[in-house]
């Protein structure tokens, strides 16, 4: 029954891979205050960086509301302002994103899902060994409460010897991402393991994360594992 | 209730810090960073006196443990290597310490190291799923393995001596307590104490005299009491769990505490800190910290005794040793409230 799971997993391109980024992409290209000109620019830029937070487009996203709302500046005495201007909105909207970014279980994919399988020359994403819907988030947002994420994860066969070093893997890349405030839990999805109880066991002991963290030899195994990540 | 107050706050590390234990005036610690660090602790003065040469390990200190009445100490590090340090008496009036020996033996990661209360054995756990009892002679200069105790089924993470009897308690992801027990020389396990539902983290002794217990801390998020009932025809000793302490904890609980207050203190992965009192044979909650080092874990806590006060320092993953005092509201409510 549960034998056979994930083991010929239907393999995910990634750009069918869940994401929130073309739902706002969307928002983005058809807001009310684009031309054609605009939309094409930024569908342009979109499909060089991939991401809402360049820099670049969040720029030229500002630059065309401006540019939208005001008649054309004199270049005069706006050249020198505009500039500023744009860049204290940039670092105060950062500044609250830190104060209280809430944490999602599409945040929490988007950082692991990209993760290299040890085996295949895929992803923990594509494999569909990580699933947002495995992924549980209990997050206030606020820095000085701790937070909790539990994922669920489903290997490709049940005696995969590999499943501790997946678990491994995306352990340090939350540690590495995620602010401290994060409790991390990563469990195999019951009935998808042998030895479930075991590899659960492992991967959430501190003191053997830690060790195996100083494991020259396991580090570079996993560092190879997020080299694509973005 | 009565409340929980943080006296002082010393910030030691940008890492870990795993394990502390303090002695004479003097708290050492240990960290992933391999440093191990000693504070000078007097009335109201902390200071930093000295920062042990971090070239001995390779890796970081799990645990660290002065040897009772002296100026020795022993730590254990995930090298699989523990390290005995001396204090130099021609440093003068200032606090030096230096490499006095390098133990070896586990295959792997060292998890725990104490000292007997005559300070003449010093146990060490480990990964290996091993106990070792060395013993020393009054230097602290030669070791000598006289027993190497397997019986544990999975990795030792912590032992801890009873306060006066040749007694030795260790806690194992197998999670299980083993008790072992000197007949001449030869140790043996003379009883298995199984009850928690996850990896035991740490164990402590009950410090009253004639009294023979054990509390322990697990990732079952439990605190547990054990009681040692007797002895059986074949020399086992018979222990039975006396109690489940009020659930306080939410993750796991990485320590435990008797004081010769009669108090036990426990912290974990929740950030809490607890205190439980005995009352007419039941276990209640005294008082309770959340957030003791922020959002992170507290991985360690001990009662010790500064200027005649019992106080409790704990260490976290943020890298800070705090130091708690425990004080009533107001003696009058607190009257009442009984």
């Amino acid at each position: 029954m549960s034998e056979f799971l994930n083991e010929n997993p239907d393999i995910l391109e990634e750009n069918q891979l869940p994401t929130r980024k073309e739902d706002s992409a969307k928002d983005l290209l058809l807001g009310g205050f684009s031309n054609e000109t605009t939309v094409k620019r930024r569908r342009l830029l979109l499909k060089i960086d991939h991401s809402l937070k360049s820099q670049v487009l969040q720029d030229i996203e500002l630059l065309d509301k401006l540019l939208s709302i005001r008649t054309p500046p004199e270049l005069t005495s706006d050249e020198d302002s505009l500039p500023e201007e744009s860049e204290a909105e940039s670092v105060t909207s950062q500044k609250n994103e830190e104060e209280s970014e809430l944490i999602d279980a599409q945040e929490i994919y988007d950082l692991i899902a990209h993760i290299s399988d040890p085996e295949h020359p895929l992803s923990l994403g594509q494999l569909s060994v990580v699933n947002l819907e495995d992924i549980d988030v209990h997050d206030s947002g606020n820095q000085d409460e701790m937070a909790e994420v539990v994922i669920r994860i489903t290997p490709t066969i049940t005696h995969c010897s590999l499943a501790t070093l997946i678990g491994l893997g995306i352990r340090v890349r939350l540690e590495r991402s995620l602010p401290p405030r994060f409790r991390i839990t990563i469990l195999l999805k019951k009935g998808t393991h042998d030895s479930e109880n075991q590899v659960n066991k492992q991967l959430n002991d501190k003191e053997r994360v830690a060790a195996a963290c100083e494991n020259d030899q396991l580090l570079g195994v996993v560092s190879k594992m997020l080299v694509t990540c973005k | 209730m009565l409340s929980i107050n943080l006296i002082r706050s010393l910030k030691l590390y940008k890492n870990k810090i795993w394990s502390l234990d303090f002695s004479q005036g003097i708290l050492a610690t240990g960290s992933t960073d391999r440093k191990i660090k000693l504070v000078s602790v007097k009335d109201d003065d902390f200071t930093l006196i000295d920062v042990l040469d971090e070239t001995a390990h390779k890796k970081a200190i799990r645990s660290v443990a002065w040897r009772p009445h002296t100026s020795l100490l022993a730590a254990g590090s995930f090298d699989s290597t523990v390290s005995i340090w001396a204090r130099e008496e021609s440093a003068g009036r200032t606090f030096e310490m230096d490499l006095l020996a390098i133990i070896e033996g586990h295959e792997n990661e060292v998890k725990g190291v104490a000292w007997s209360s005559d300070g003449y054995y010093l146990a060490t756990c480990s990964r290996d799923k091993s106990v070792w009892i060395w013993e020393t002679d009054e230097n602290g200069e030669e070791y000598e393995c006289i027993s190497v105790l397997q019986e544990h089924s999975q990795d030792v993470k912590h032992v801890t001596w009873h306060p006066s009897e040749a007694l030795l308690a260790s806690s194992s992801y197998d999670d299980t307590v083993r008790i072992w027990k000197d007949y001449d020389d030869d140790w043996e396990c003379v009883a298995v104490l199984n009850g928690h539902e996850g990896t035991v983290w740490s164990s402590d002794f009950d410090k009253t005299e004639g009294m023979l217990r054990l509390c322990s801390g697990s990732d079952d998020s439990t605190v547990r009491v054990w009681k040692y009932m007797g002895d059986d025809e074949d020399g086992q000793q018979e222990w039975v769990c006396e109690a489940i302490l009020p659930d306080v904890h939410k993750r796991q609980v990485y320590s435990v505490t008797w004081g010769f207050n009669g108090l036990i203190a426990s912290v974990g992965a929740d950030g809490v800190l607890a205190i439980y009192e005995e009352m007419g044979g039941e276990w209640k909650v005294l008082a309770k910290h959340t957030l003791c080092h922020g959002v992170y874990e507290i991985n360690v806590v001990k009662w010790l005794q500064l200027n005649g006060k019992t106080i409790l320092a704990t260490g976290g993953d943020d890298g800070i040793v705090n130091f708690w005092s425990l004080e009533s509201f107001g003696k009058d409510r607190s009257k009442n409230a009984d």
